[in-house]
């Protein structure tokens, strides 16, 4: 028999017990959907995990702090286990290590005019390491090399921070670009300043407020969140140079003192932020690290226990909808069972005639399938609806997409129901092919 | 005499079949043999429970013999396994059923191109042979209607028409009356004759009724499993015209 000849036959087979077919397509259509939603919900959770550890720094980044555990166990050598210059040099030696560059962080307080904001978070970074963050901006540029002033790159949220006591919620009219900000190093003396009642004698002068330029501001609204929103970016030499002439003797705010109060000659940072070259050495380059005896952290091994979970929840979800699936394949072996009870005296008749063992088989077998290709590709369908219905309603909570169904999970699972149908229509094509040809001659 | 008409469609030697009901053996045949040779119309006449269905389900290669040989168009029959015999069938043998047999989907072109269907022939060829033959069996107006909108004797003609398609080397028919009015009966068994006849066909007819086995050649009249009598009808004729 002509491949195009059993098609006819078990399609107009098929049109012949419509309700029948449109029910068991409806389970292969519900099974079909049940499992790509799953699925789809799944690869949601794993793309906006990555876009999230995008978010924190990539992927070849490792920062490294003093070991603090060893700290409190050991003591005095815990001046060793601070982060200084020998060893960012140390660590910029390690084999694969592509940037390594000191981090120093220290609080300021920004004002313009009636607002102030004292959750300025300043990070001082090399302008080599502060280019390879690619950080993106809206406007202005990184601060550049041989400037000679201290120049600030803001976070686009840091505006959100700015409070007014006389302009109460009232949104932040500032422009961090053109707008000139005053910033104050010494925030201990600002607070003690301004809470000052008096009654200690002598009254605090006020520290002295400096203007910053502003080199730039990180791309992206008040509202929308990134890995550099809340962070101050400037060139680490500037900064310091800057803080060495306005702390002169005291201690830098975060530096350690020696027992009687006064700072070392050395600064120390706060973290080291390194950049590996390729994302199959920063396990390595993390645990020379770790032997020098500082804390290190990466994303590698976050990514590693994440995947491992979403792994696990897809599997569930799956599982989940692959019970649905069964449920259908069952039914379809149900309905092939059944036509099969129906068209024996017909099954017999085609014997008698010579239509060959496997043209039988191959007709119930097609019957099969084909409930599976429609109840596949109706489920896609309805798949892709649900998936937007979720993604409307999810988006107002929890701002991505949850549901993601690419092309190659539509193929699969149209495949997989073509796939399973005929898998359940397997055991009754085999009876069908081995009915008594006599059942034709029976007269009844 | 056997040379002077033709080769042997149909050999039968010593043909047994035995059923085994609980623990008694039922013989349904009990040693048969005989030949059928080409462009010959026999019947097989019994009454039930003669043996008559049993042999020629054996001739269609429907069931096994318990013994014995069947050879059909020179090859053996009780030899083949299950797919030979659906291919020896389809491209060697025709088949008309009491019931009629059409599929319900199919109009009356289609059930009758339905067994070169099987063979694999394209849609066009097989629905132009389809046509002739139905032209043959004088249905030239129910070419598009579907069985239920046909009489039985209509319905019958079609099935006549599906076993002379393939142009088999031999024809079986059972009962082919069996669900008819004594008239389209009647109608029925001249058309087989005439299109036996007209294409120099061999046709196997079994029947319990002696007046339809009157159309035929040959006659074999079996009981309890074997051949009583061969009638042939021909040198009856002769006598009678020799008188």
């Amino acid at each position: 028999m002509r491949f195009i000849d059993l098609w006819r036959m078990s399609s107009s087979n098929l049109w012949k017990r419509k309700m029948r077919t449109i029910l068991t397509v409806l389970g292969v259509v519900i099974g079909t959907a049940s499992i790509v939603v799953m699925i789809s919900l799944g690869l949601g959770l794993n793309k906006s995990m990555m876009k999230e550890i995008e978010e924190n720094g990539g992927l070849t980044t490792i920062t490294v702090y003093p070991d603090y555990s060893s700290d409190s166990m050991t003591g005095e050598d815990s001046t060793e286990k601070r982060l200084s210059d020998e060893l960012v040099e140390a660590i910029g030696e390690i084999e694969h290590v592509d940037i390594v560059s000191p981090v120093l962080n220290i609080n300021v307080i920004g004002r313009y005019g009636s607002y102030e904001n004292t959750y300025m978070n300043v990070n001082g970074m090399t302008l080599e390491a502060l280019e390879k963050m690619d950080i993106e901006l809206k406007e202005g540029a990184l601060p550049q090399k041989d400037a000679g002033v201290l120049q600030f790159v803001y976070g686009n949220q840091i505006i959100n921070d700015f409070y007014s006591s006389r302009e109460m919620g009232e949104a932040p009219d500032i422009d961090l670009m053109k707008d000139t900000i005053f910033i104050v190093f010494d925030s201990d003396a600002y607070w003690n300043s301004k809470y000052d009642d008096g009654e200690s004698g002598t009254p605090v002068k006020p520290p002295k407020k400096y203007l910053v330029e502003t080199a730039g501001v990180v791309a992206g609204g008040p509202e929308v969140y990134g890995q550099h929103s809340w962070n101050i970016y400037c060139d680490i030499d500037e900064l310091t140079k800057q803080l060495k002439k306005i702390f002169k003797n005291k201690a830098i705010p975060g530096q350690p003192t020696t027992t009687s109060g006064k700072p070392y000659k050395e600064l120390y940072y706060n973290s080291i932020y390194v950049n590996v070259d390729s994302i199959d050495h920063v396990a390595d380059v993390q645990k020379s690290i770790v032997e020098l005896g500082y804390q290190a952290e990466s994303n590698a091994e976050w990514v590693k226990s994440q995947q491992r979970q979403f792994g696990y929840i897809q599997a569930v979800l799956g599982g989940i909808g692959a019970v649905s699936m069964l449920v259908a394949a069952i039914s379809i072996a149900n309905t092939m069972m059944m036509s099969i009870y129906e068209r024996t005296k017909e099954i017999g008749i085609m014997k008698v005639l010579g239509c060959d063992l496997k043209n039988i088989q191959a007709l119930f077998l097609m019957e099969a399938g084909f409930i599976g290709l429609i109840g596949g590709m109706v489920g896609i369908v309805l798949s892709y609806s649900i998936s937007v219905v979720i993604n409307v309603v999810v988006k107002n909570i929890m701002q991505m997409q949850l549901s993601v169904i690419p092309v190659w999970l539509a193929g699969l699972a149209i495949c997989f129901a073509v796939l399973v149908g005929m898998a359940a229509g397997f055991f009754p094509s085999l009876r069908a092919m081995k009915l008594s040809p006599l059942a034709a001659i029976r007269n009844d | 005499m056997a040379e002077e008409k033709g080769k042997a469609v149909i050999q039968v030697k010593d043909l047994y079949k035995i059923y085994r009901v609980g623990d008694s053996k039922v013989r349904a045949l009990n040693g048969v043999d005989f030949s059928i040779y080409k462009g010959e119309f026999c019947a097989i006449v019994g009454t039930s429970g003669s043996g008559k269905s049993t042999l020629l389900n054996m001739l269609a290669g429907l069931e096994k013999p318990t013994k014995g040989e069947i050879i059909i168009a020179g090859e053996h029959m009780e030899t083949k396994n299950e797919n030979q015999l659906v291919k020896f069938r389809r491209e060697h043998i025709g088949f008309i059923f009491q019931s009629f047999n059409l599929l319900g989907t199919m109009n009356a072109l289609e059930n009758v191109a339905l067994p070169l269907t099987f063979q694999g022939m394209d849609k066009e060829t097989r629905l132009a042979r389809a046509d002739k033959v139905l032209n043959l069996v004088n249905l030239k107006k129910h070419k598009k209607h579907k069985p239920n909108q046909m009489s039985g004797g209509q319905q019958q003609r079609v099935g006549v028409a599906r076993a002379l398609v393939v142009n088999p080397e031999i024809i079986f028919a059972d009962e082919p009356t069996g669900n008819l009015d004594s008239n389209t009966s009647e109608e029925v068994m001249n058309l087989m004759k005439r299109v036996v006849r007209e294409q120099n066909q061999t046709l196997v007819m079994v029947t319990h009724d002696n007046h339809l086995a009157s159309f035929a050649d040959r006659i074999f009249h079996i009981k309890d499993g074997k051949i009583i009598k061969i009638e042939d009808t021909r040198e009856k004729l002769k006598e009678q015209v020799n008188e």
